[in-house]
């Protein structure tokens, strides 16, 4: 189902499952560990204007209903604060089905083939890392303010690195 | 030999308004530098002033190539190079 809830600066689309608690970081039916993800999960990364990435999700919204794809977020509008002109689809599974997700991408037309893994997203947005920095130079944060959110970002984003045991847990966008 | 050079919209206007362009080259960096000479400039929106990767992502069949063997990446015929703006990783 697709969730287009205006106070998020992404539109989702989820299995309704994931609404009554269950995670969308899954491999074969069981809840992947943090350690799991940052070995396996990532996003194949599809860019375009907001009418053809709606397009795109109304397309993909059965595959991601039938499960054989996990989770899709998508930007409301550009991302310009960090560079880029268009919107960013993300499609998200392990690395392990990732061929047969790509099969379904590619049956409507996507082709430009950019896999980005979970593990490397985080590692940019870790205190220091280039999206952070570029991110909070975007909002035009003061001194002080950077330095809370380098903090939050990195008390978040290590503890996944730092209990790799642990079930993954997102958190709100 | 030849590898096909994939962009999404809002690069087009450096390969000439086209999504795709075409190179040769037994390497990533070879096909940069003859892309380079048909359209000049690309090399350095492609790399940083040190002339390493990181100005942009770039894979090679799907694959970030900063975790293949970089600019010394070969390259076969047939092969797909896609470039995302950095961000559009994050």
């Amino acid at each position: 189902m697709i969730i287009d809830d205006p106070r998020s600066k992404f539109i989702f689309l989820y299995h309704p499952l994931v609404l009554m608690g269950r995670s969308y970081t899954v491999y074969q039916g069981r809840e992947m560990t943090n350690g799991e993800v940052l070995e396996y999960w990532g996003k194949w990364i599809v860019l375009g204007d907001r009418p053809s990435l709606d397009d795109l999700a109304e397309k993909l919204d059965p595959f991601v209903e039938n499960k054989e794809i996990p989770c899709i977020k998508y930007d409301r509008s550009p991302p310009r604060g960090l560079g880029v002109q268009e919107c960013v689809m993300m499609v998200y599974c392990d690395r392990r089905n990732r061929d047969e997700v790509w099969k379904i991408l590619a049956r409507f037309g996507i082709k430009l083939k950019a896999w980005v893994t979970e593990r490397d997203t985080m590692e940019m947005w870790l205190p220091g890392g280039l999206l952070l920095e570029r991110w909070m130079s975007a909002q035009g944060y003061d001194e002080a303010t950077r330095n809370a959110v380098r903090e939050d970002a990195g008390k978040r984003l290590n503890h996944i690195f730092d209990h790799p045991e642990e079930i993954f847990k997102s958190w709100e966008q | 030999m030849t590898v096909t050079v994939r962009v999404p919209g809002s690069l087009k206007q450096w390969f000439g308004g086209r999504d795709e362009a075409f190179c040769e080259g037994g390497t990533l960096g070879e096909c940069i530098d003859q892309l380079d000479q048909r359209f000049p400039g690309i090399r350095d929106r492609l790399l940083s002033e040190e002339g390493r990767l990181g100005a942009v992502l770039i894979f090679l069949n799907g694959e970030n190539v900063s975790k293949l063997d970089g600019l010394a990446t070969a390259v076969r015929d047939g092969d797909e190079i896609g470039l995302i703006p950095f961000a559009a990783g994050g």
